[in-house]
């Protein structure tokens, strides 16, 4: 691979995390007296929901409906968070897995993206910061002027466009990166392989994940490809970004995720918002679901929920037409069951944007990479973790979109640098003199 | 894609659309009909389609059966002689081991 392989691209995630509401459970409420019969309180959720479902004894209090509305919310949500952390944990461990086994994805050969053009081969400590400042502002441009792009797209219904887009995007993931990643695991086990034998396996791998990702398949299945395609993607940047640049960068996306998705005029929460008016699916291969809802056309306007949060721009651009990959929109949402679908299915799982796959994986990658021990690693795994945790809580209380990025990578970052400069040298020190503590 | 809630038409389709999409080379496919569709084909109380359904899986097993023993004897045959075929074998690898004749 030269050094002009555009591949790694922009990645615009939006890492939305999205408050499923809960969908509206009639309460059983046992006393027996009751109210009158008319069920009605409307729930401050949502909303009518399951229209008739009959209030068995009298109708509840208000309270009380609050009440259990709001543990119905801290139910789901605890749900979601750990329905969130499998495919976290599985994405993080591949990650450093390989990075702990096939040497390929930490060795540095001087190659790198153009988006990070300068070189980190300087001798003073000032020049080399100010490179990877530069590279940062490179990169976070073109993300940012990819996103634009994208949302622009969409709000001129260039379906077509985006959808060759991701289509090309992931193609290359599927194929090209995977072919490069088993080409280097067979290295690294000295395994003999033949190409027709690997021809039949990259093919088969990549054919059934377009159509798994793109078209219909089983939700495992495609669950399982989209962690595997954030983790190839994860392993191309560590490998492509410079050190202090890949710190900066991390930093700098969790920023501008904030403000891509909080901001009123943030082209993801544009994004968001247009796709939400327009009641539309979101595109495919951006974004991770945990459970799939399937509504039968419920005319409900505010059946949004399956909506996957339409992620902004693909992260990868596509402009070098080969590397495109499939750009993990941040935008996560966990669909919001709003009521009045007696059809929908009651869980509705979260989403998450492939982005914030992407970058956790990334900052645990790299932490594996080099740190020193797996004290660091762990740290920073558990920190993002933790953070997801804290997002989702956060979702869970404000109930619209929100960025999945910013919370897990402060702490992921100051959990990596604190342990890897302080912890662990004291952790040493300790173990030198023999004092337990 | 939950298969719970399609209307059984559309379970039908979708598993002869898998079926056929294995001949391109694809036993993977053929095995992902055989596990996603089994308990339509074989668990579930019968319905209309799933007679039809059932010959699908029953015939991408067949082929994915035939896929494996056709790639498992291939990969046995390679390994085993690759030393002895020497510039053949190595036109058609794509790792060759290091150390190891």
């Amino acid at each position: 691979m030269n050094a002009s392989d555009s591949e790694e691209d922009c990645y615009n995630e939006r890492t939305a995390l999205v408050q499923a509401e809960n969908p509206a459970l009639p309460s059983y409420r046992p006393e027996p007296e009751q109210a009158p019969p008319t069920n009605a309180e409307p729930k401050m959720q949502g909303g009518a929901r399951r229209g008739g479902s009959p209030v068995l004894d009298g109708g509840e209090a208000d309270q009380e409906a609050d009440v259990d509305d709001e543990e119905l919310t801290l139910k789901y949500g605890a749900k979601h968070v750990i329905m969130l952390f499998v495919p976290v944990t599985l994405c993080m461990v591949v990650v450093v897995a390989t990075i702990k086994s096939v040497s390929f994805y930490t060795e540095k050969n001087g190659q790198q993206l153009i988006y990070t053009p300068f070189t980190e081969d300087t001798a003073s400590v000032g020049l080399r910061l100010l490179n990877s400042v530069l590279n940062t502002i490179i990169m976070i441009s073109v993300i940012v002027v990819m996103t634009i792009f994208l949302v622009v797209l969409y709000k001129y219904r260039c379906y077509k466009f985006i959808h060759g887009w991701l289509i090309l995007s992931s193609l290359m993931l599927l194929f090209w990166f995977s072919f490069m990643y088993l080409g280097e695991v067979f290295k690294t086990y000295n395994v003999a392989m033949d190409y027709p034998t690997v021809g039949m396996i990259i093919w088969n791998f990549g054919a059934v994940g377009m159509i798994c990702i793109h078209w219909k398949g089983p939700l495992q299945l495609q669950q399982a490809y989209l962690i595997v395609i954030s983790a190839l993607m994860a392993l191309v940047f560590i490998k492509y970004l410079p050190e202090w640049s890949a710190w900066v960068i991390l930093g700098a996306i969790s920023i501008y995720d904030l403000v891509a998705v909080l901001c009123p005029k943030g082209p993801l929460r544009m994004l968001v918002e247009t796709a939400q008016e327009r009641n539309e699916p979101i595109f495919p291969a951006l974004i991770y679901s945990s459970a799939m809802v399937w509504t039968v056309g419920m005319a409900n306007p505010s059946a949004h929920s399956e909506r996957p949060a339409q992620d902004a721009a693909p992260l990868w651009e596509g402009e070098e037409a080969e590397q495109s990959s499939a750009g993990a929109e941040p935008e996560s949402r966990p669909s919001r069951s709003y009521p009045a679908d007696e059809d929908l299915e009651e869980d509705r799982g979260v989403k998450l944007g492939l982005g914030d796959f992407i970058f956790y994986s990334v900052l645990v990658g790299k932490a594996a990479a080099t740190g020193e021990d797996w004290n660091t690693t762990l740290a920073c795994f558990v920190a993002i973790l933790i953070g997801l945790c804290l997002t989702l809580l956060l979702l869970a209380i404000f109930k619209k979109a929100l960025p999945a990025l910013p919370i897990s990578i402060t702490f992921g970052l100051v959990f990596y640098f604190s342990t890897d400069y302080l912890v662990r040298p004291f952790m040493d020190s300790l173990a030198d003199h023999q004092f337990y503590i | 894609m939950n298969l719970e809630r399609l209307p059984n038409e559309e379970k039908l389709s979708l598993c002869r659309k898998y079926y056929l999409g294995g001949f391109a080379f694809l036993p993977f496919l053929w095995l992902v009909n055989v596990v996603w569709f089994f308990r339509e084909a074989f668990v579930k109380p019968a319905y209309t389609e799933q007679l039809q359904i059932k010959t699908y899986v029953k015939r991408s097993a067949l082929g994915l059966l035939l896929w494996v023993a056709v790639l498992t004897t291939w990969i046995t045959i390679f390994q085993h002689f690759r030393a002895e075929w020497g510039e053949v074998a190595d036109y058609l690898s794509f790792t060759i081991p290091l150390g190891i004749p």
